[in-house]
């Protein structure tokens, strides 16, 4: 090779690798690049108790890292014997949307951006049509006259579509009948998200921001853990509280008494006992062939 | 073993060497590429470290461009491999110089489509989640996971399919048939899965009624069928132009016609076709008897650089075999001459016509000072009379690059049948979804006339119908058998198509939401470099497949040269086809 060629080449070369190393500079930018244990770890169902533990500490560290305080990350599982449903009486809900806020503390969800997984509508008397919702009604008071309420969230299908659709597992129904997410095996295609018909699944566009003094400690591996930029999440029937057997966030906040939860399995639950006395309930989107186990209700 | 992987080596080296050689037009072209190409990663750079915000995407419309892209070159991937069928099952020799590039648009398709999806993940970092046997895959129930396997699929059939008919090409051996014609059968039959697999994964969402329509996927087949054959008319006629020679440049040995036809001959003799055996070793199977036999009736050529052996248009019915130097073949259609090949020692030309007795398809000149055999037809009938000499000639035969301009026309017949299938498609469905105007047409409303004001896709929709319709009347007038207008017509139904089954398709499935809000999506700057920069890259893998190809299929790049300094053949191949 000649003196001229060479440092013909010698010059493409260098200004090639040095566009490119300027075109990969925003990189640089990025926080909490995956370290090779996060990018490593297991499937949640090929996890043995030992791997749990690991990832548990780790979450735990890395929460406590992240806001300065040191959390209480369980990995809690589904009750034997237990279906949960969920029944919402239409007739009482008043559109005040503390549901809507009480899940977003409790759950961790993103403030900026705003991540809710309670979406309320306010729909005139007299239709369901959901054409008709609207979504950002913000009067002095509710309930406003003329009109009715009716909160959405997800509706933990016993056919889910986001289920069949996911290419790699990572959410699945359990046997309690919640629909749950592995948020560290998720890789953000978002079909679930096409797949829902209810507009139930919220995706981290960015990475969520919660205010220090707002993160709610007790967190499950499955539920309301904080979850990372790219993933998707959702209502998950507060598993950190049902699986203990308590209530809902959203139940407990509601001033109306419009949300009731419990055990189908149960005969004697409060839900069993609407199911079978109540005349008129609805699955939404019936039609679908979702089947629900979120049953809206009137006092008829 | 060894020496089959150090020659297979030896062929990727070298291909890989073409791509960096060209003139500067191609050096601009390849340029600007890549710039784009740059822009593109440096936006996708941003987007992985802040995230998806960075587009215009929601959990109102969770995809957008993006995936409507992917859409799109899934088509334009399936529709290119099935120009094979005319070739293939029909034996249509006028398309059949044009597999190669359709299967070559098909792999610069299919990695378009791939990086379209990788940069639509939220969680790329965990794309091995995806891998069968070492992730996760929910297989069968997920249609992404069908179309993980099928575009892989794909990509590995048609790379192997391209690969190995170039490769063959290359050492001028004839393909084994077990090799890859069971695999060309695979590949149609997969062509239309992997479009079928992708329209499923929308129609297979009950919860988004306007993709939840089982017209879905013919329409998509249909559109592709009309963009995929749009695209590669565009693509071989850049092809013949990149490799057409002007006449009267300042490369006079391969100008044409600027030489009388003065060629010194004399009679040949027994250690002529001797030499002639040690290039075409099938030449020994012929007795000595025959040989003797047919000796009178060959001549030997001694020729100087630029004679001219045979004119595109004579008929003579002559065939020529080289025994020193090397004569190159053109072809002049359109007002352009193009090398369709270049032949060796021991390789023949003006066989077909002399065989046919039909005029002559291109012209022939001496490259080199070289000495060629001329043989009578007849003579030719006789020594093909062995078998061995009878296979090599027709396998010889195929060995040519012709773009015709019946092969253009023979591709607008299926643009103009399937663009017809398509706008009836069409109507079917924007008749469903209008005439029962039922709760489910309200995405469709959105599309075509907007709801509640918002508007954002109706100009786009009419803008397609408007496209779609000029091109469909264009196919049917014959003002379109004239190249110019045929291309625009390309032009129009390509992009007609892109609007109506990307944007078109994906956003109103999103809009209203299943909940009923309208929330419009429009792509963000940094989505549009991200795009941008794919198909830029797609562009210039396809040109550097071409760019190997192209001298491949023509003859210059063979074994035989090989052993050439790399200057030299660089200088031919500069020569040959990069000279606009």
């Amino acid at each position: 090779m000649d003196r001229r060629s060479f440092l013909r080449t010698s010059a493409v070369l260098t200004t090639g690798l040095a566009a490119l190393a300027a075109s990969l500079k925003p990189l640089m930018e990025m926080e909490g690049f995956p370290t090779t244990e996060r990018f490593m770890q297991k499937y949640y169902k090929e996890m043995m108790p030992a791997d749990m533990d690991k990832v548990l500490a780790r979450i735990t560290n890395e929460v406590e890292q992240q806001y300065g305080l040191r959390p209480h990350v369980r990995d809690y599982k589904p009750m034997d014997g237990v279906e949960f449903v969920y029944c919402l009486n239409l007739t009482r809900c008043i559109g005040c949307r503390k549901c809507v806020h009480a899940c977003v503390a409790e759950n961790n969800q993103s403030r900026n951006p705003e991540i809710q997984y309670i979406r309320v509508l306010k729909m005139p008397h007299g239709s369901l049509d959901i054409e008709k919702a609207e979504h950002n009604y913000n009067p002095e008071q509710v309930p406003e006259k003329g009109f009715f309420y009716m909160p959405v969230q997800c509706q933990q299908c016993r056919n889910p579509p986001c289920v069949k659709v996911c290419p790699v597992h990572a959410t699945w129904q359990e046997s309690d009948g919640v629909t749950v997410i592995d948020y560290d095996w998720c890789i953000g295609c978002r079909y679930c998200e096409a797949a829902c018909p209810y507009w139930a699944r919220r995706f981290n566009f960015t990475k969520p921001e919660i205010p220090k003094e707002k993160i709610n400690p007790e967190m499950s591996y499955l539920g309301n853990r904080p979850r990372r930029q790219g993933v998707m999440e959702k209502c998950h029937f507060c598993i950190q509280r049902t699986r203990q057997g308590k209530y809902p966030a959203c139940l407990e906040v509601c001033p109306a008494g419009a949300r009731k939860f419990g055990n189908v399995l149960d005969p004697n639950s409060e839900v069993s006992q609407i199911l079978h006395t109540k005349r008129v309930f609805i699955q939404l989107k019936e039609e679908i062939g979702t089947s629900p186990r979120f049953f809206y209700y009137f006092d008829v | 073993m060894i020496q089959a992987t150090k020659n297979y080596f030896t062929f990727l080296r070298r291909c890989a060497r073409i791509a960096f050689v060209g003139d500067w037009r191609y050096y601009t072209w390849m340029g600007a590429l890549s710039v784009i190409c740059l822009l593109g990663l440096n936006a996708y750079c941003k987007q992985f470290a802040h995230g998806l915000i960075t587009t215009g995407m929601s959990d109102e419309v969770s995809w957008g461009v993006y995936i409507a892209n992917f859409t799109f070159l899934v088509g334009v991937a399936a529709a290119a491999v099935m120009m094979v069928i005319p070739v293939y099952i029909y034996d249509n020799e006028e398309l059949h110089d044009l597999v190669i590039f359709g299967e070559l648009l098909a792999v610069a398709a299919i990695i378009m489509c791939l990086l379209f999806v990788t940069v639509d993940l939220g969680r790329p970092d965990r794309f091995w989640h995806l891998i069968p046997g070492i992730g996760e895959f929910n297989f069968p129930a997920s249609m992404l996971s069908w179309d993980v396997i099928v575009l892989n699929g794909y990509l590995i059939l048609n790379i192997h399919i391209c690969g190995y008919l170039l490769y063959c090409r290359y050492q001028k051996k004839m393909p084994a048939k077990w090799f890859y014609v069971p695999f060309v059968f695979i590949a149609i039959f997969w062509a239309i899965s992997i479009h079928t697999v992708t329209a499923f994964l929308y129609v297979g969402l009950g919860g988004r009624p306007f993709w939840n329509s089982s017209i879905v996927g013919p329409r998509f087949l249909a559109s592709a069928f009309t963009a995929g054959p749009a695209l590669i008319i565009l693509a071989i006629q850049v092809v013949r132009r990149v490799t057409a020679i002007v006449p009267n440049s300042d490369n006079p040995s391969l100008s044409i016609g600027n030489k009388p036809k003065e060629l010194s001959s004399r009679a040949a003799s027994i250690a002529d076709l001797d030499l002639l055996a040690c290039f075409l070793s099938e030449l020994k199977s012929v007795s000595a008897e025959t040989k003797r036999g047919i000796l009178p009736s060959l001549t030997v050529l001694d020729v100087e650089v630029g004679a001219i052996l045979l004119r595109q248009g004579e008929t003579d019915k002559d065939a020529f075999f080289v025994l020193k130097g090397r004569v190159v073949v053109e072809r002049e259609e359109s007002g352009r001459h193009r090398i369709t090949r270049s032949a060796r020692p021991g390789e023949q030309f003006g066989e077909v016509s002399a065989l046919a007795g039909t005029p002559r398809m291109a012209t022939a000149i001496a490259e080199e000072p070289s000495q060629i055999l001329r043989v009578p037809a007849e003579t030719l009938r006789k020594l093909m009379k062995t078998p061995a000499m009878n296979k090599i000639v027709h396998a010889r035969m195929a060995e040519r690059l012709m773009i015709t301009d019946r092969a253009l026309m023979t591709l607008r017949g299926i643009v103009q049948v399937s663009m017809l299938i398509n706008v009836f498609l069409l109507v079917c469905e924007v008749f469903k979804e209008f005439y029962s105007a039922n709760l489910h047409s309200i995405s469709a409303k959105y599309l075509f006339f907007g709801l509640h004001g918002h508007h954002a896709l109706v100009p786009w929709i009419w803008t397609a119908i408007v496209l779609n319709l000029t091109a469909m009347v264009l196919l049917l007038l014959p003002v379109s058998r004239s190249l110019k207008w045929l291309n625009f017509t390309c032009v129009l139904a390509i992009v007609g198509i892109w609007i109506e089954k990307g944007m078109g398709l994906v956003i109103p499935g999103f809009t209203p939401t299943p909940l009923g809000a309208v929330v419009e999506y429009s792509p963000s700057l940094n989505e549009t470099l991200v795009c941008l920069g794919i198909w830029a890259f797609g562009l210039l893998c396809y040109t550097i497949f071409l760019r190997m190809a192209v001298p491949i299929l023509q003859g210059r790049l063979t074994k035989s040269n090989e052993g050439l300094p790399d200057a030299d053949v660089s200088a031919t191949l500069a020569a040959a086809t990069a000279r606009i």
